[in-house]
């Protein structure tokens, strides 16, 4: 029952969007009724999965093993560990929300939910593969869609703080293309996130094969792998940099991140919510199965890069989100920002912050879901992003208003959200090891608080342009609905969180295990903050 | 020595497939020329059945496993043999599908076209099976006298003359350096046979020899440095020969390479292992940067080949067998991208009469169907999964891997980024931007039937390609004793057939 969930998640989507193709595209309700059935299939299916994950037994569960090429060594391998399983789950809450809060797209329905469905099902995909190939296949298949999602139903945005529109750049310039910040065509922003993640996956990809041939079976098997393969010396050390910087590229690290505000403010809402709740997700993700799982050693000696970068994730992303001007470039850096606490879980390599930070890839998942979802919608009434010319839309949408207090409030880390616990988690986690980085982090939080707060009140307070008179808040069902999916996700398990802990942990105590018993530190022994 | 033709029953039947595709090609010429007003779609159908006959006696040698070889080795019928031969008649086959419409505006020589078609795919089908010096002249020849004349079909089309006459020189060039090039190893070696070549000394001659054979083939792949024709004649020739040229004589040539220097050359790996290194680089760099610049879709094509080329060489470079593995495999991926594309170009040039990469502006509100099967193509020839073109290159790295050939690969994995941006530059130009005119085009059914095997391969060898792989690993068994490091060692040719 359990793999056969986990195979419905996976395929589901998949199913969908094939059976979207025989729908004539004139039926656009049908469209949107074989989309959404399939991403609810996928949602229980993954709520299964999530729910049923066994942490007294941990390690890999619901498992499904298909050779696929004996000649090359691979096989189609999946399964969720105590980390996969909650992110699998985000995944198919975003895509099913993420379906409801595009209803009323009419240009092109069909090839919009087609390409969305098969974005959510990659990076599902990504989740639950413990073969190197297939998670390398998932992750660049999740990559494309992204192209004609941004480029097709995206929208041109204002520049990257604001700034008026330079008409007429041109982005075949090449130097340009690459560094130019205040390009903001959406097809810029489309080429910009498909090159910067290709050429991440590529990188990556050198790492796998350095792996697949220099370990002693020749094999994509991530389970063989992390229990046959080492790597030692000058190669382990450039085997784990390509994997770690190759995958960080979609995390996004400073400094490899500037793709992806430019990708967030162009994507429309749908889109922008799977890709920062959980394709950003995907790089945090990849390095744990990869470099974590397989090269514990390196992954000691190397992690606290990540370390040092967090910093100027945290720090930039947030100074950035507080002089943005545009709502989306706003959430877009905060998104980025956030990423670097992931990241500083992550580097301290400790029981709790680890833990913390996979909680906090969910959490971050449901409140910067709802964040674009809100967004979106705002744009969607005014055609506009820029937050100074805006005000007082509470008036018109007070249950928007409402919605995105909440969002912001799961945003900064109230308590009640799960968002909560994950930071507290990181923070208190990496305090032993990296005191400066939790600083930094603390004062990421108000400067967080600041941000947000700023955008809310220039959205929903103050006075009210008679250019937006006319707009209307979310009245149907199929607009509120996804919203209160998302926040009723956040606040539950910020409520109960006893299950999502324990299957978190299950996992991540045998991995920070293996990797700090190689050469052990004195760290902090994790008795859990939490009973 | 004598030369003692004597054939039995049995030897006749390794010949097979080419008789009968001999005999059906008369028999479409006679039926053209002896039954006057015959519908010429006819002719193309019953030119597509033999081809499909000779396919599936082709697929029964290789399941029964009939192998041989005939005329003192000159000709040899192995799995590679088979596998090549397929991949030429199934690109036959799609091409002649796909040309239906266009010959219709033809105003002459619609019948002959078939015939000439078809005598190409003939020629190329006995270059998979040369083993001998002297064949590989003899079939080269023949299966480029077929497309001298087609590229320069369009008589009242300037460029098509133009494309067909530097075809002609540089195609006549290249047979110069190839007879120049087997004479010299000739006078090396004193044998013309590729396993008797396996154990003679190194000497300049041998390998200015080779050099020279070399460059007669990668003319014929389209290999940097010697590409130079391809992006013109790509572009004057009828739409339908260029994808057959993209396509079939690349294989066929190929087939060639890998014979000669995996069988005759064994001994000197190191050497053209670098001469491959050099080539395959050359070919992907130049071939995709060069291709940013294109505003002709068919021109783009043709450089997005001469790169395509420079990845299977990376297969060559790394010489062993895992290599010849991936380079069937890929080909075979190349081939449903490649016509696939070739085919949506056929199908838009049919209806807009313009090859220009501007005219495929809003393609997907035009013709959803179009766009969708270009996207497909494209993405698949750029290497993303799950489609075939992304099992193919996977295949190519791991071989290139094994052997440690780190600079090719990491080219090739710069190279997949840059090629990318230029498939997405069309697919932008399909699918974000808005057509000038949009009238819907509607595809015919000879060409939509073409576009979906296209379809249908590219997908189902990157979703599921373990017979395709198992059978590209069982096609080139009798490389199995390549041993897989750079050292220098002679190869013991195994005995095929009997």
């Amino acid at each position: 029952m359990g793999s056969f969930s986990l195979l419905a998640t996976l395929f589901a989507p998949f199913f969908g969007a094939v059976a979207l193709i025989f729908v004539p595209n004139r039926e656009a309700l049908m469209v949107r009724m074989v989309a959404a059935s399939s991403a609810g299939i996928a949602l229980l299916a993954s709520l299964y999965v999530f729910m049923s994950y066994d942490p007294n037994v941990g390690g890999f569960q619901m498992i499904t093993h298909w050779p696929w090429s004996e000649e090359l060594g691979i096989a189609f391998y999946i399964g969720v560990d105590g980390i996969g399983a909650p992110l699998v789950f985000a995944s198919s809450i975003l895509l099913f929300s993420g379906i409801f809060i595009s209803w009323h797209i009419k240009d092109r329905t069909k090839e919009f939910y087609i390409f969305l469905l098969i974005l959510a099902a990659a990076t599902i995909g990504v989740f639950m593969s413990l073969d190197l190939f297939f998670l390398y296949f998932f992750y660049e298949m999740s990559v494309l869609p992204m192209y004609l999602l941004l480029g097709v139903w995206g929208s041109h945005t204002k520049g990257y703080l604001g700034m008026t529109d330079p008409e007429g750049v041109k982005l075949r310039d090449s130097v340009r293309f690459l560094f130019n910040f205040g390009a903001n065509s959406k097809e810029y922003a489309a080429m910009k996130l498909t090159l910067f993640l290709s050429a991440g996956a590529v990188f990556a990809l050198m790492g796998i094969l350095l792996i697949y041939h220099f370990s002693p079976v020749h094999t994509f098997d991530i389970l063989v792998l992390r229990e046959q393969a080492k790597f030692d010396g000058m190669l382990a050390d450039i085997i784990w940099l390509l994997i770690f910087f190759g995958f960080a590229s979609i995390a996004p690290i400073w400094p490899l991140h500037s793709w992806s505000p430019v990708g967030h403010a162009a994507a429309p809402a749908a889109t922008s919510m799977l890709h920062a709740g959980v394709l950003m997700k995907l790089g945090h993700f990849s390095i744990i199965r990869v470099a974590f799982e397989i090269m514990p050693e390196t992954t000691q000696k190397l992690m606290p890069i990540a370390a040092v970068l967090c910093i100027f994730s945290i720090v930039y992303g947030g100074l950035v989100s507080y002089f943005a001007k545009d709502t989306k470039y706003v959430i877009g850096y905060s998104s980025s920002s956030h990423m670097g606490y992931i990241f500083l879980g992550m580097a301290a390599l400790d029981y709790i912050s680890l833990t913390g930070a996979v909680i906090y890839m969910f959490a971050h998942a449901m409140a910067t879901g709802m964040l674009f979802a809100m967004a979106g919608w705002v744009y969607d009434q005014t055609h506009t992003r820029d937050i100074p010319s805006l005000g007082g839309l509470a008036q018109k949408m007070p249950f928007l208003a409402g919605a995105f207090i909440v969002a912001c409030m799961a945003s900064v880390g109230m308590p009640g959200t799960i968002n909560f616990i994950a930071e507290v988690m990181i923070i208190v986690g990496s305090w032993d090891k990296y005191p400066i980085q939790v600083i930094v982090a603390v004062l990421g939080i108000v400067l967080t608080l600041a941000y947000l707060f700023r955008m809310m009140r220039g959205l929903f307070y103050g006075k009210l342009s008679p250019e937006y008179a006319h707009v209307s808040d979310t009245k149907d069902w199929v607009d509120r609905f996804p919203l209160l999916i998302m926040i009723t996700t956040s606040i539950f398990f910020g409520i109960f969180p006893m299950h999502f802990y324990h299957v978190v942990r299950s996992t991540v105590e045998p991995m920070i295990d293996r990797i700090i018993q190689v050469a052990p530190v004195i760290t902090q022994n994790a008795q859990g903050i939490l009973p | 020595m004598t030369f003692d033709l004597t054939l039995s029953g049995s030897d006749l039947l390794l010949l097979a497939p080419e008789i009968f595709l001999t005999i059906w090609l008369c028999v479409v010429l006679v039926i053209d020329f002896s039954i006057k007003n015959i519908d010429h779609e006819n002719l193309a159908y019953l030119s597509v059945g033999g081809i499909i006959a000779t396919l599936v006696n082709l697929i029964w040698f290789d399941y029964v496993g009939v192998h041989g070889s005939l005329f003192k080795d000159m000709f040899v019928l192995d799995g590679v043999a088979i596998f090549f031969k397929i991949i030429v008649l199934l690109a036959t086959a799609l091409v002649l599908l796909s040309s239906i419409d266009y010959v219709k505006t033809f105003r002459f020589f619609r019948g002959e076209y078939y015939f000439l078609v078809m005598m190409s795919a003939l020629g190329m089908m006995f270059m998979a099976s040369a083993q001998d010096l002297l064949s590989v002249f003899v079939t080269l020849e023949f299966s480029t006298f077929g497309f001298y004349v087609l590229v320069a079909y369009l008589r009242e089309d300037a460029r098509s003359s133009e494309a067909g006459l530097k075809f002609f020189i540089l195609g006549v060039f290249a047979a110069g350096l190839l007879v120049y090039g087997i004479s010299l190893v000739y006078g090396e070696t004193g044998t013309l046979v590729f396993s008797e070549m396996a154990n003679a000394p190194g000497s300049y001659g041998l390998a200015i020899g080779f050099i020279m054979i070399f460059a007669a083939l990668g003319f014929k792949i389209g290999a940097v440095p010697f590409h130079s024709w391809i992006p013109d004649t790509y572009q004057g020739a009828p739409t339908p020969v260029t994808a057959f040229l993209s396509i079939a004589p690349k294989g066929a040539a190929l087939a060639i390479l890998i014979r000669m220097f995996y069988v005759g050359l064994a001994a000197f790996k190191p050497m053209w292992v670098l001469l491959f290194v050099v080539a395959s680089i050359m070919s992907m760099t130049y071939g995709n940067i060069v291709a940013i610049a294109q505003k002709n879709i068919k021109r783009l094509l043709a450089y997005s080949g001469i790169a395509q080329i420079g990845n299977v060489m990376i297969g060559l470079a790394a010489g062993t067998k895992r290599g010849s593995d991936a380079i069937l495999f890929y080909l075979l991926a190349y081939l449903f991208a490649n016509l696939g594309a070739f085919a949506v170009v056929i199908g838009v040039s049919n209806l807009i009469k313009s090859d220009e990469i501007e005219d495929y502006n809003g393609l997907n509100r035009r013709s959803p169907f179009l766009a969708a099967a270009m996207l497909l193509f494209l993405l698949s020839l750029a290497g993303v999964p799950p489609l075939a073109g992304f099992i193919g290159k996977l295949y190519i790295f791991v071989a290139a891997i094994e052997e440690e050939l780190y600079t090719l690969l990491i080219v090739g994995l710069i190279n997949i980024i840059i090629s990318l941006y230029y498939y997405l530059t069309v697919v932008k130009k399909m699918y974000i931007n808005e057509p000038t005119d949009s009238a819907p085009l509607t595809v015919s059914a000879p060409l939509k039937a073409t576009i979906y095997i296209s379809v249908v391969g590219t997908l189902l060898l990157g979703i599921y390609p373990k017979p395709f792989i198992d059978w590209a690993a069982s096609a080139t068994l009798m490389f199995s004793n390549i041993v897989s490091s750079t050292a220098a060692t002679p190869v013991v040719l195994p005995v095929i057939g009997g």
